[in-house]
């Protein structure tokens, strides 16, 4: 597993790297995504813009729920982070681009936004010396900066395991896969086709008594005799066969589920954070 | 492409493009799409609530002269039901005088129709009365062939008729 790739390097500094490129290809797809989807708006609304309304509002709501409804304006910073968290995390999907928060430098900065947005909220609200006061007590110190390190570093971790977990198993299933087809190879032509013919079988009987579980083992019997026989008469070097499906579903898992819910773990901290450095009008006053 | 970075390591130019896109997303969906939606839903719902409002009002206002054309209704009705009965006894009034004057006409009329029918009576009485006086004197010029005189004659007269006159009633 690697880090992202360098693009550009100046004087030592590696100004562009790929999280840089993928982070700017997110921001392109979600203004893009914005513009289209906020323009041409009507009082009798079409099927998209009930959809957008219907998105606006929940995450309206979600912001007045969390912060209170006076922080109601905070919405669309909140709906950035998320998205941009969201979509950061799901781009590394393509396979081309990295997910941008598998870059600590990414996550870290959001969480550092999240922090000054805190701060100033704190001087702009109860005033610079009230700030300063907190700091009575050091630990507060440590509390602030303990703050954006674990928010940045638990979506950071999150991610960044999901990928090595998942090339991880990938090496793993290439390395299995290796060795069961090696194992078939081995043996000989007679085991390709017994191995064919079960599966034939198993796809028959699949077929006919209409069950998925029958069907599937057919075609992974069937698949597996076809790569050994690939492999026996040398066309090519080895068949990873079992990279074949068990990535995408632990991919839904780690890549889907948990940039998902990485996402709201990170903009729902940020709306706490920033809500209580904003109370309502009426606690302010006493 | 010049290699990799390590897997955890800051680079503060990641940061500063991270930081760059964070803040322009931000304002191009709060441009483009927050605020006009927010607006296009406050509005309709704006405008849901001012029809409501509408709706209300005109109901009160239906329900208003609903109840002003019933109270002129039941005005109305009160008071052609005291005109009808106002008409009523007025023409049973009408009706009352009509008959009594009627009444005091008929007896009138019959009261002097009586008085009228005595005198006549009286009248011809009198003719015959006097009728017969000529007579019986003529009579009696002619049957004593002398004159008497006129108030032996007039006494006689008066007798007799008053004889008559008794033998009559």
């Amino acid at each position: 597993m690697n880090g992202p790739k360098i693009y550009l390097q100046i004087n030592g500094m590696n100004v562009i790297t790929q999280t840089a490129v993928s982070s700017f290809v997110v921001m392109v797809l979600l203004c893009a995504a914005g513009i289209i989807l906020g323009r041409n708006l009507k009082k009798r609304p079409g099927r998209m813009q009930v959809i957008t309304e219907k998105g606006v509002t929940m995450i309206y709501s979600l912001v007045e729920e969390t912060m209170g409804r006076h922080n109601a304006y905070w919405t669309p910073y909140i709906a950035a982070l998320f998205l941009s968290s969201l979509g950061g995390s799901l781009i590394g999907m393509t396979g081309i681009l990295r997910s941008t928060t598998s870059d600590i430098s990414t996550t870290l900065t959001w969480a550092l936004m999240t922090s000054f947005l805190v701060w100033g909220c704190t001087i702009k609200n109860s005033g610079f010396k009230t700030f300063l006061k907190g700091y009575i007590n050091p630990m507060n110190i440590i509390s602030d900066i303990a703050q954006p390190v674990s928010m940045g570093f638990r979506h950071f971790g999150n991610i960044m395991g999901g990928s090595v977990l998942t090339s991880l198993l990938y090496s793993a299933l290439a390395a299995g896969s290796a060795m069961i087809l090696g194992l078939i190879r081995s043996s000989g032509i007679a085991v390709i086709i017994v191995i064919a013919v079960l599966g034939g079988v198993a796809f028959f009987f699949g077929m006919r008594k209409k069950k998925l579980s029958l069907k599937i083992l057919g075609i992974a019997l069937a698949l597996i005799a076809v790569s050994a026989a690939l492999e026996y008469f040398g066309v090519f070097e080895s068949v990873p066969i079992l990279q074949l499906g068990l990535p995408g579903v632990l991919s839904l898992y780690f890549d889907v589920f948990s940039g998902g819910v990485q996402a709201l773990v990170f903009s729902l901290l940020t709306m706490v954070y920033v809500g209580m450095a904003c109370p309502p009008r009426e606690e302010k006053k006493q | 492409m010049t290699g990799f970075e390590q897997i955890i390591g800051i680079n503060p130019w990641t940061a500063l493009w991270t930081f760059c896109n964070m803040i322009i997303t931000f304002l191009i969906l709060k441009k483009f799409l927050f605020k006009p939606v927010k607006k296009m839903i406050d509005d309709r719902q704006k405008e849901i609530d001012d029809m409501y409002s509408d709706a209300e009002h005109s109901k009160a206002e239906a329900a208003k002269l609903q109840a002003d054309y019933e109270a002129h209704l039941s005005s109305a009705r009160a008071e052609r039901d005291e005109i009808m009965a106002d008409a009523v006894s007025r023409a049973r009034k009408r009706e009352q005088e009509i008959i009594a004057d009627a009444k005091k006409d008929a007896a009138a009329i019959m009261t002097k129709a009586e008085a009228d029918i005595a005198q006549e009576r009286r009248k011809a009485l009198n003719e015959v009365k006097n009728e017969i006086t000529s007579i019986s004197v003529s009579i009696a010029e002619t049957v004593v062939e002398r004159e008497i005189s006129e108030a032996d004659h007039e006494r006689l007269v008066m007798d007799f008729i008053g004889k008559l006159g008794e033998s009559d009633d």
